[in-house]
């Protein structure tokens, strides 16, 4: 019996303040509500699992996929800047639905005529007009883009009716396309090239001072759009920022350029003898055992020689591609070409670079290089790179496609560039070159989801980053890199789960925010190995499939038996931003005899404390009952303490038992919205230091304060919250005690004078 | 061809690894701290955008941020702040002092202070730094005063703003 009471009367000695909030206002009828914890379940945000999108974040046993091959000539003109294009389309139907009709996209479109992307944009006044600007603006003669499907017919020459809404074409089936079987058909068509350097565009040409041109060319052909089991036939328009999505085929394509260009594109290139000289072709093979350094294919030299008007020939390059879902290529006379052989387990693959001398000596020094760490990196995050080529192009621009993508970076006329310009170069093609994992094989539908490839291509990419050069990348800035976007104005921020077109600020948003949020669950959330496994179970399940936001969210969680709903909530979901501070320090020294606190519990329930055993009590430093000799006490000294161990232990268990002097009674503060842990870093007397870090669960039943007993045997001089700003933190001035008064200014002025 | 650059980058938005700055924002934090009766600012632009401007005004090539950079690279970014970047307080125009500056990654931040402001009933800001050469170019005022926080937006067509208390 007296145990039970002292039982009861230890519960209430902890939770005195608990009765006391109670006791203050009862006065108004409280409301109910629903679960608002930060940490309930997203079963309302995720759609509900089944047997394609399992609940376990995997293709379910009855996940579809449709498969659509092509068989393409194309010729390029480059006199007119016109390309032209047949092209045969195998669709087969692996969904267990019945098609009426297909739908493909016509993303060149976006530059029609009549184009209404520009009138979804607002616009205003502009302070300076190019004379090509003006004319396209305001002459009636903007650039007369956009494809012309000159036929649309059947395996037998038929024409199929078919109609075209902006950027996306409806082909209506001869007879309903039925589940397992396939539709052969094809489209003639042909579109003028825009210059790219001009008007934005992921594609197109530019022009050289010499007159030469070289070709960035993509979503150069009716592709079809991908019809899955979550949206059904992708119906989303192409307004130019939101990206693609598309299905796996294999890919035979044929394109005839003028004799002196050089040319590489998706997949492998099929007749080398014939599109390269003798010399050029030996090189093609030697660079296949280049491990250490790229090796020139097409040498400066010979491509300083070709020049514009030479030739009138026409040569054909021929590809083909295995289990791609997009074909691109580049194409110039003025391209050289240097490649290196790449490692990878037990295949090896190619790293290319292609680009004109106006990309020297930077590119020479870095693209294929870079291209070959990245491939490296990536495989070893996610699994082998399956595709034989990976190829870096110089245009101005970022931008990919299976196996080739094209990217920025020239210094000036005398060859100098920056470190700014070198970062920035190395940065895209990591970058670039990461797409191939994110979004073209882990197939995720960049239409809806902007941040699905390029937010976790953003992640992996600051670890080849790092890899290729940690001094230049350091990986330090991370997650803080995103304080600033994440504490700016609410009403211009969106969520990270918002469809890519209606962003604010589409590189914070759909970039950097999931990559450093993603850093932060790697690095001091989950830990790198709960972490790389999950990542690595996502990307191999999904691998040439198409994933869902929530097939990340639950794969995550289910290979690694950790529940991240909390974080995808408030990271993904939520504009909220993280604020923990420290809001007050407690010292307490321990005691045997009873304190005023303990006593008063007591009496509350009509007894006094000698009616219960002897124990040990604290007392706060600084209050009435705080003695000076307190300081001077060793837990152990205490008659009932030692007693208690002397009974219960052996002498050699008591050697190794320490009770701590001091305890400190640490107060957290959260003004941020987002659940966090907490990181805490003490620093002692003697100048040593040590890290707590408290898991984010700490907030479950407190969303705004927690108190903490922190036990200790030195005495504590200061303490630091997220001491190397791990947790994206927007407020630093509440994380130390005692509290640091000095601003960012002073501390820079400080540093400026003693400089 | 740096012009063309970018212009490029103007209209190339969505695509580009986010090692390219997208947008063409700055920020300036400005803080008047009571005690020590002083306005403390820290102005944060890209410093891509700020050569670009530099390097036409001058007709060189300053690289900045890099050991080419001219030793008095400050006098270049003060005669720059102290047309593009002015300050009134109660109604009077006030120089600041240069403080210095630091690099960080793609921005330069400049540490400006007005001291012996006893008392504040008003600031005026004018900013319009890098608005005659980038259309898009948006600046971010941020301004802290006795625990009000109030932040202010300009772009070309809106270069100024006037707070009282």
């Amino acid at each position: 019996m007296k145990k039970l009471l002292l039982l009861n009367i230890t519960i209430l000695l902890f939770t005195t303040a608990f009765f006391a909030q109670e006791t203050t206002s009862n006065k108004k009828r409280q409301k109910g509500h629903y679960n608002i914890n930060k940490f309930k379940q997203l079963n309302q945000e995720l759609p509900t699992p089944n047997n394609q999108h399992n609940a376990s974040g995997a293709p379910g046993y009855e996940y579809t996929q449709q498969r659509v091959d092509y068989n393409m000539n194309i010729i390029l003109d480059d006199e007119n800047q016109r390309i032209y294009g047949e092209e045969t389309i195998a669709y087969h139907n692996n969904s267990k639905d019945e098609l009426d009709y297909l739908w493909i996209q016509l993303d060149q479109n976006f530059r029609a005529a009549n184009s209404k992307s520009n009138d979804v944009n607002g616009s205003g006044s502009r302070s300076r007009y190019t004379p090509s600007n003006f004319t396209k603006s305001f002459m009636g003669k903007p650039f007369d883009g956009g494809f012309n499907i000159e036929q649309v017919t059947d395996i037998n020459g038929n024409p199929i009716t078919h109609f075209i809404n902006q950027t996306m074409m409806r082909v209506n089936l001869p007879t309903p396309l039925a589940s397992g079987e396939k539709f052969i058909f094809n489209i003639k068509w042909w579109y003028n090239i825009n210059n790219y350097m001009e008007s934005r565009g992921r594609s197109g040409f530019e022009e050289f001072s010499d007159g030469n041109m070289a070709y960035v060319i993509a979503q150069f052909f009716p592709r079809l759009a991908v019809y899955n089991n979550v949206e059904g036939w992708q119906n989303m328009q192409f307004w130019g920022s939101s990206e693609f999505a598309l299905e796996f085929g294999n890919y035979q394509v044929a394109i005839t350029t003028p004799d002196d260009f050089i040319l590489n594109g998706t997949g492998n290139i099929q007749n080398p003898r014939e599109v390269f000289s003798k010399k050029q072709y030996k090189r093609f093979v030697e660079a296949k055992n280049s491990y250490e350094n790229p090796i020139f294919i097409v040498t400066p030299e010979e491509a300083a020689e070709t020049k514009k008007g030479s030739s009138q020939k026409t040569k054909t390059w021929k590809f083909y591609a295995e289990n791609v879902r997009d074909f691109a290529f580049a194409t110039s006379r003025k391209y050289m070409w240097d490649a290196m052989a790449v490692k990878l387990n037990d295949k090896t693959v190619m790293a290319y670079s292609l680009y004109p001398k106006e990309g020297m000596p930077l590119w020479e020094e870095h693209s294929t290089r870079v291209v070959a760490n990245a491939l490296k990196v990536y495989s070893q995050y996610t699994f082998d790179y399956p595709y034989p080529h990976a190829t870096s192009i110089n245009a101005e621009m970022g931008m990919e496609y299976p196996m080739i993508c094209f990217n920025y970076g020239r210094p000036n006329k005398n060859g100098y560039y920056s470190e700014r310009l070198k970062k920035g170069m190395i940065g895209v093609i990591t970058h670039e070159i990461g797409h191939n994992y994110f979004p073209m094989i882990v197939n995720s539908d960049e239409r809806q989801w902007t941040w699905m490839d390029e937010g976790i291509d953003s992640f992996v990419q600051i670890y080849a980053l790092e890899k290729y050069d940690s001094k230049l990348f350091p990986t330090s800035k991370y997650p803080k890199n995103i304080v600033g976007y994440m504490k700016g104005d609410q009403s211009k921020l969106a969520p990270i789960m918002s469809q890519g077109d209606n962003l604010f600020n589409f590189g914070s948003n759909a970039y950097a925010k999931p990559a450093a949020g993603l850093f932060m669950l790697r690095e001091t959330i989950m830990g790198q190995e709960l972490f790389d496994h999950a990542f690595k179970t996502y990307a191999k399940r999904w691998k040439f499939k198409h994933p869902t936001p929530a097939d990340f969210f639950r794969t995550m969680e289910d290979a690694s038996a950790m529940d991240l709903d909390w974080f995808w909530r408030g990271w993904f979901y939520t504009t909220g931003n993280n604020d923990i501070g420290i809001k007050s320090v407690k010292k307490y020294y321990i005691t045997d005899k009873p304190t005023e606190r303990a006593k008063n519990i007591v009496k509350r329930y009509g007894m006094t404390i000698d009616q219960l055993d002897p124990a040990l009590y604290l007392v706060l430093e600084g209050s009435e009952e705080f003695t000076v000799d307190l300081k001077n006490n060793n837990p152990e000294d205490f008659k009932i303490l030692n007693d208690y161990l002397t009974h219960n232990f052996s002498k050699e268990e008591k050697i190794e038992l320490k009770a701590p002097k001091y305890f400190y009674e640490l107060k957290f503060e959260k003004p941020g919205d987002l659940v966090m842990p907490i990181i805490v870093e003490f620093e002692y007397e003697d100048g040593t230091k040590e890290r707590k870090q408290y898991p984010a669960q700490i907030w479950r039943k407190n969303d705004q304060v927690v108190t903490k007993l922190f036990p200790s045997n030195k005495s504590i001089t200061k303490i630091t919250i997220d001491p190397d700003e791990q947790t994206a933190d927007v407020n630093l001035s509440n994380n130390s005690w005692p509290k640091n008064k000095e601003t960012k200014f002073e501390k820079f002025k400080k540093s400026q004078i003693k400089g | 061809m740096t012009f063309k650059k970018h212009l490029l980058l103007l209209f190339l938005i969505p695509s580009l690894a986010f090692t390219i700055h997208k947008y063409y924002v700055s920020l300036c934090e400005i803080e008047y701290i009571e005690d020590q009766q002083s306005i403390q600012i820290i102005l944060g632009l890209f410093i891509d955008d700020i050569e670009f401007s530099l390097n036409k005004t001058h007709d060189t090539n300053l690289y900045l941020a890099t050991p080419k950079e001219f030793l008095n690279i400050d006098e270049y970014y003060e005669t720059y702040l102290n047309k593009h970047f002015k300050i009134k307080i109660n109604n009077n125009n006030k120089n600041y002092i240069f403080i210095g500056k630091e690099y960080n990654d793609d921005i330069v931040r400049f540490y400006l202070e007005i001291t012996g402001i006893q008392t504040l009933t008003s600031i005026e800001i004018l900013n319009n730094c890098l608005f005659e050469d980038f259309e898009q170019q948006q600046n971010i005022i941020k301004i802290k005063i006795k625990n009000n926080y109030k932040t202010l937006y300009f772009d070309k067509n809106n270069n100024k703003g006037l707070l009282k208390f």
